[in-house]
């Protein structure tokens, strides 16, 4: 009856959904069968494609869904790493309860820094949340009694129930968790928290008058994004054994916020496809003589032009362009 | 009954004042029209009551709870719905979802049962999923559920906007201006909507309108705001006879 309905439907069919859930289960098997067709090299950029999901995943619940830019998340990453590495290395707790405790300390700092955000807004809570960055890692770099100071700090391999942790169990653990990060951010996106997020990004008077605080949901939202921050922080001090202040920079945090970007803002699917771009795009370039840095660049503004709604954003438009 | 009062809100914007010593009341079941020119401090008052704006001297009264020291969100809570003059929906986001959006209040489960999609969480968005599926049905737009919303004209867009308030458990609406850009269709609708919401659920409907012959055939009470000012109260019959309604507004309005 309505005409603009029938020209504009969401593709919500059943073929769609069973073809979507048919490729999931494809990359989950992949995944985990990749351990057996890459060398160690492989493996490890595998598992620190999975670690940036993570913090993508966690970072787009932020960002893409709330729309807050923070300059920030490398220093959770890092509060989550030298916390994991303390706990296990220093006070003998056990791996995975000093990655979770590690992740709940990080969790309250995220929601503590949330605290300007509800008065600032764009480049001014960018600005805000890249001085928190810089306390932080300056905190990590004076309090050498924990962390060593600029000098770093070396880890000697997990246990998980007496069993040393092998590279190929940790890009295990790496799989679990972050496929259960991204349970949990597809669940958060088509629940309450998802679309009051959204709402918010969109109009913070629109969320008043639907009874949602903004407030509380930017606090939240930094909080959930913290947490996973942290976790892939925990993750990655044990794939590279060696943590200092200095690998957790505000370099780093434009990587997590371009990774969201590029992959496209508000998508899941996107976090992890900005993530695999982030890693794998400069290993493919490392062929070209002296020039990786520059044709990465450059792939970054091409990406930017020709695809403003980013990786998954293209996907899906030629998803729909073959199935018409 | 609930009343909703109005009492000796002024608003001032710098040396500006946007509203002086207004007063009114409403109860739930009725429809009062605003009335007045533009500037004459409408849409501040609908702001005021729904906690956008807060009065510079005066509050606002629902029963015994006064609203205006409150957040617009807690307002929203104590049920005052708000329709926008231009609908605050997401755009990229299907009609269903954007009406899903405001069933926020009756979903009660924690991020940790959402993180999860527990059992509780299932069930409570299915109910929220009726509830949509109903308030589509009688808006008459059932068949845009799937609709982006932002390819949807822009009569569509209200009238989801006004689906948000009534998924809200609310006991007065403010409207700003429902048929502007409404064809004559949309508009004879609107009123069987809104006369409908009257009598089924004893809403007090608070609505901002230039348009004279829809507030006049669908208001019981007119309150006209001219500079700020409250320049009249009563049937739309008796106060569109008064004589300085009729020189600060009606003049203008039969002039154009």
């Amino acid at each position: 009856m309505t005409a603009a309905a029938d020209i504009i439907r969401v593709p919500g069919s059943r073929t769609a959904w069973s073809l979507a859930a048919a490729l999931v289960g494809l990359c989950f098997l992949l995944a985990c069968a990749a351990p057996l067709g890459v060398n160690g090299y492989g493996l490890y950029l595998l598992t620190l494609t999975e670690i940036f999901a993570l913090v993508a995943l966690g970072l787009n619940f932020l960002t893409g869904y709330a729309g807050q830019i923070s300059l920030c998340h490398a220093s959770f990453f890092g509060v989550g790493a030298y916390a994991t590495a303390i706990l296990t290395q220093k006070a003998g707790v056990p791996y995975l309860l000093s990655l979770f405790a590690g992740a709940a300390f990080t969790t309250a700092i995220g929601a503590i820094v949330a605290v300007p955000s509800l008065r600032l807004k764009n480049i001014y809570l960018a600005i805000a949340t890249l001085g928190f960055g810089v306390v932080l890692q300056k905190i990590i770099f004076e309090w050498r009694s924990l962390t060593g100071g600029g000098g770093g700090m070396a880890l000697t391999a997990p246990h998980i129930a007496g069993y040393e942790l092998s590279a190929t169990g940790l890009y295990y653990l790496t799989l679990v968790l972050m496929t259960l990060g991204l349970f949990g951010a597809w669940n958060v996106s088509r629940g309450r928290t998802g679309r009051a997020l959204l709402v918010i990004k969109d109009s913070e008077i629109a969320a008043g008058s639907l009874g949602i605080h903004a407030a509380r949901y930017k606090v939240i939202a930094f909080a959930i994004s913290a947490f996973y921050a942290a976790i892939a922080g925990g993750l990655f001090a044990y794939l590279v054994r060696y943590i200092n202040p200095e690998s957790f920079s505000v370099g780093l945090s434009i990587s997590f916020l371009s990774m969201v970007v590029i992959g496209g803002l508000g998508t899941i699917g996107g976090s992890i496809l900005g993530a695999a771009f982030y890693v794998i795009v400069p290993e493919l370039l490392r062929g070209i003589k002296d020039a990786p840095g520059l044709v990465f660049g450059l792939l970054l503004v091409l990406v930017m032009v020709f695809m403003p709604q980013g990786l998954w954003g293209m996907l899906r438009r030629l998803g729909r362009r073959s199935r018409r | 009954m609930t009343h909703l009062a109005i009492e000796n809100v002024s608003v001032d914007f710098g040396g500006i004042h946007a509203l002086r010593d207004v007063t009114f009341g409403l109860e739930t079941g009725s429809i009062v029209g605003l009335i007045g020119p533009n500037g004459a401090g409408k849409s501040t008052l609908l702001n005021c009551i729904s906690g956008i704006t807060r009065p510079t001297r005066g509050r606002v009264r629902l029963g015994d709870t006064v609203l205006s020291a409150m957040s617009s969100a807690a307002i929203a809570r104590q049920g005052i719905g708000r329709v926008f003059q231009h609908p605050e929906l997401v755009a990229e986001l299907s009609v269903h979802d954007n009406l899903l959006i405001a069933c926020h209040l009756s979903l009660r489960y924690g991020l940790f049962s959402e993180l999860l999609r527990l059992p509780n969480v299932r069930q409570q968005e299915g109910s929220a999923a009726e509830r949509v599926a109903g308030v589509l049905a009688r808006l008459g737009i059932a068949d845009s559920a799937e609709a982006r919303v932002g390819s949807l004209p822009y009569g569509h867009r209200k009238l989801i906007d006004l689906g948000r308030a009534l998924l809200m458990d609310i006991s007065f609406l403010l409207l700003d201006e429902p048929i502007a850009g409404l064809n004559d269709g949309e508009i004879a609708r609107l009123r069987e909507i809104l006369l409908g919401l009257r009598r089924e659920f004893g809403l007090g409907i608070l609505v901002v309108e230039h348009n004279m012959p829809f507030v006049s055939g669908l208001c019981d009470r007119l309150v006209v705001l001219d500079l700020g000012q409250l320049i009249a109260n009563g049937p739309p019959a008796q106060v569109l006879g008064d004589a300085r309604v009729m020189s600060s507004y009606l003049g203008e309005a039969l002039d154009a």
